[in-house]
């Protein structure tokens, strides 16, 4: 009788593959268990060991899985309570390839392989289970959709080094082809794929494809006048069409479409043209298989048609945005990027909803705010958004409000699947507060500006930082104007944003100790972001303001136009633009590891260097600070 | 020190002359315990059951390891007790002598771990003592005096439920004394990494 090896079998039958087994069968496991306690950093098996006689099941904490390249580290998986990991003795000889380290302080199952070989012999579906997690090769166990997410790879994967692995993988493809008929009529053919948006479509004859024809036989054999386009499109198909197997290897793929010198594949059932048609294979799937490329995923999030793609797409973007920073990347550069693939998605999310809800009563402007709007979002942080319509007659202005706050619900519940949390202050479109009209919003920013402090608890500064990202430009280009013009002279208003700018607490202490959390959840960490980068984007927000100097909407970039325009403090401004980017790196480094905003760095977890490093960034602030109290006279305040 | 000579002329069971000589070799295990009692006298008390495990190479060993509960039918009659939550109970049931020599028998040489160590070799003692036997030669260790030692704190104890809190020890609904020696099991390997003992 063993209590302890019921409750270890209790955990375990929650996770698969254990969840084919009887329970009586767990309890055999799991009274041959160990139980080993890694603390944080401790390494279970480095790359190269000696194969263990067990494999390993998280029972609480995280646990890294690396591989070292050219002498950096490259974290392949991250294990969470109940995936397993170090599965290879199972199934090869050779020795570890990868290195198991402690996230956190783990507690973990080491569960004898020799114990455990018998019911995998005997179930096929623990076999398959543990076959597919070691030999699944992407490094997005998430993408894989039958997979229920818990598949932990086992097989090293670079994103610089394309592995042998890859190539004998199978490619995704799109499986539900455009087809016509030979004597189709161009033009009808044209307006089906344009409404299809595909480039492609193939002919068929009793669902055998015959021929195939691109963007490329139109532009070079319609654009260029030789056929009218009331021709049949037979006239101008390329045929016959290069056709193979379904479940073709990525790297046969490729042979095929060089040797053919083609840039499609039609995937049929057999393989050859005597047989229905099963598929398309283009090139573009062939990159997307290769890498995650920032243009690709662009270009996918304009095909996504479900949320599920887009969030695909955006952890794909994690990973580009870890490897980035891993690599050295300008982190301006990398934010560059993000910034764009975010706001592609966001983009898509609002057409995704119009789509939902048919076209929209008015002209209207979606824009981001908060670091999204400042293009400043490395992280899955949360959604900020207005809406602005365009004003209608009084008779038509309640539909056209509930239109818009539809659609705005509808978008930010798709951002919400994507991973992007909702606003818990509720700064969003679809917040009836922030969809309004033009005039409405007009209003708001006046108010906000001419009597600041009135009103104080809704006035965000926030606001201030925009970016369009869905509609039409020149509500933006209105909203602009009303702010810049309110803004001059306006002393109240920068009085009030200096003192909002100035408020937090400031980062070191006056021994040049960091001020870190004394209590809560967060106890012993620095918050980076309120004491740290807060200030910084304040700051800016408010000089920019102030200059009058409209579309830069970027901390970085608005700090460099400011040593441009007020070239005697330059050396404050420009210090202040690196420390701000040092500091988004840290911040993004630490999100990325735990998966988290990043908004509170443990210090004990870091080199003394990289403690000098952020202790360095934090020194312009200061200055910064003298210089906002002198240029706004905010002595009397603060 | 001279003890032996006292026991010298003394028969003791077979059980326990096995034991004894098990200590000619060095221990190369640990065994955490945990016991649960009528009440905290040595004299009085008895023992109400038992947990242990062993931990060997940094990990505890699910397998080897000791539950019984311990039938005090002559104690629970003295002090008027029902024993119904006993008769309850699914862990293997034996009497007082029975258990005690299984369980000199699984311990062996091993060091011992425990929570508040002494007052559970107190019990066993008096329950040896009870059989003819010596008291326990085990080396032992207890994780409160770990503990302290690590934070370098003297001035206050620590109950198994502030230690469990302090490391994050998940807390189960359950409570036995094999649930204790696996919490203690688990506190045990983290502050045997933190001290870096061997």
């Amino acid at each position: 009788m063993n209590t302890i090896a019921e409750h270890i079998a209790d955990f375990l039958k929650e996770y698969p593959p254990f969840d084919n087994l009887t329970f009586q069968e767990l309890s055999d496991i799991a009274t041959n268990i160990r139980v080993i306690n890694l603390e944080k950093h401790a390494v279970l098996f480095q790359n190269n060991d000696l194969l263990h006689d067990s494999f390993y099941v998280v029972a609480s904490g995280v646990v890294n899985l690396t591989t070292i390249a050219d002498a950096e580290e490259t974290i392949i998986n991250k294990c969470h309570e109940g995936d397993i990991f170090g599965l290879r003795p199972f199934f090869a000889k050779n020795n570890y390839m990868m290195t198991a380290k402690a996230r956190e302080e783990s507690i973990i199952y080491a569960i004898p392989i020799a114990v455990f070989r018998p019911f995998v012999a005997n179930n096929s579906d623990v076999l398959n289970f543990l076959l597919e997690s070691f030999a699944v090769n992407s490094r997005h166990a998430k993408d894989n959709v039958n997979s229920n997410g818990k598949l932990i790879s086992d097989t090293a994967f670079y994103v610089d080094q394309q592995s042998e692995m890859q190539y004998i993988q199978s490619l995704a493809y799109n499986n539900s082809p455009l087809t016509t008929e030979s004597n189709q009529i161009i033009k009808d053919v044209a307006i089906l794929m344009t409404e299809s948006m595909v480039d492609n479509v193939v002919i068929c004859e009793k669902n055998n494809p015959i021929g195939i024809v691109t963007n490329a036989d139109l532009s070079s054999k319609i654009a260029t006048g030789r056929y009218p386009i009331t021709e049949t499109i037979d006239k101008i198909m390329s045929s016959p069409v290069v056709t193979v197997i379904e479940n073709v290897s990525l790297a046969e793929a490729q042979l095929l479409m060089l040797k053919h010198n083609v840039t499609h594949l039609c995937v049929t059932k057999d393989g050859t043209s005597k047989s229905a048609v099963k598929g398309i294979i283009s090139e573009h799937d062939l990159i997307v298989a290769q890498a995650s490329n920032p243009g690709v995923l662009i270009k996918e999030v304009k095909r996504s048609q479900l949320p599920k793609d887009l969030k695909q797409i955006r952890d794909r973007l994690s990973d580009l945005i870890q490897n980035s920073i891993q690599k050295n990347i300008p982190i301006s550069h990398v934010s560059n990027i993000a910034s764009e693939i975010n706001l592609a998605i966001i983009k898509r999310a609002v057409e995704l909803s119009i789509l939902d809800l048919g076209s929209p009563p008015a002209r209207f402007a979606w824009l981001s705010i908060g670091s999204q709007g400042r293009k400043e979002q490395l992280l899955l942080t949360d959604q900020d958004s207005i809406l602005i319509f365009e004003d209608v007659a009084p008779d038509k202005y309640r539909e056209v409000k509930d239109y818009f706050l539809r659609l705005a619900k509808r978008t930010t519940s798709i951002l919400e699947k994507v991973g992007y949390e909702l606003c818990p202050n509720g700064h969003m479109g679809s917040n009836m507060l922030w969809c309004k009209s033009l005039t409405d919003w007009t209003k708001q920013y006046n108010s906000w500006m001419n009597t600041p402090g009135e009103n104080s608890n809704d006035l965000s500064s926030i606001f201030f930082d925009y970016e369009i990202v869905f509609g039409e430009p020149k509500i933006e280009e209105v909203i602009e104007n009303v702010i810049f013009k309110n803004a001059v002279n306006n002393t109240l208003f920068f009085d009030f944003l200096g003192n909002d700018a100035l408020k937090r607490n400031s980062p070191l202490s006056f021994f040049k100790k960091f001020i870190v959390e004394e209590e809560g959840p967060h106890k012993t960490k620095f918050d980076i972001k309120t004491r740290a980068l807060m200030p910084l984007i304040d700051s800016a927000r408010l000089l920019i303001l102030n200059a009058n100097i409209k579309g830069i909407k970027n901390t970085y970039l608005r700090f460099k136009q400011l040593a441009i325009t007020d070239s005697k403090n330059a050396e404050i401004y420009l210090s202040c633009a690196e420390a701000f980017l040092t500091l988004s790196k840290f911040r993004t480094v630490e999100g990325l590891k735990n998966d988290d905003s990043g908004q509170y760095i443990n210090l004990r977890e870091m080199s003394k260097t990289d403690k000098e490093k952020l202790k360095n960034a934090l020194t312009p602030m200061k200055d910064l600070e003298e210089l906002i109290k002198s240029k706004f006279q905010l002595t009397q305040f603060s | 020190m001279l003890d032996w000579i006292k026991n010298i002329n003394k028969e003791y069971p077979d059980f326990w002359k096995e034991y004894l000589t098990k200590f000619e070799v060095k221990p190369n295990r640990f065994v955490v315990l945990s016991t649960e009692t009528s009440g905290l006298n040595p004299n009085k008390d008895v023992i109400l059951s038992l947990g242990a495990f062993s931990v060997t190479d940094d990990s505890i060993v699910i397998k080897d390891n000791f539950e019984a509960v311990l039938l005090q039918y002559k104690f629970l009659q003295d002090n008027g007790l029902s024993n119904e939550f006993i008769i309850e109970s699914k862990m293997m049931k034996m009497p007082e002598p029975d258990a005690i020599e299984a369980f000199i028998n699984f311990i062996g040489n091993s060091v011992l771990v425990g929570h508040h160590i002494n007052f559970d070799i107190e019990m066993l003692n008096a329950a040896l003592e009870r059989l003819d036997c010596g008291r326990l030669k085990n080396e032992a260790l207890d994780i409160d005096m770990m503990y302290r030692k690590l934070m370098d704190i003297n001035d206050k104890q620590f109950s198994l439920d502030d230690l469990s809190e302090i490391f994050k020890i998940p807390k189960s609904d359950r409570n036995s004394s094999a649930e204790d020696a696996y919490k203690i099991g688990l506190l045990f390997l983290k502050l045997k990494s933190r001290l870096g003992i061997k």
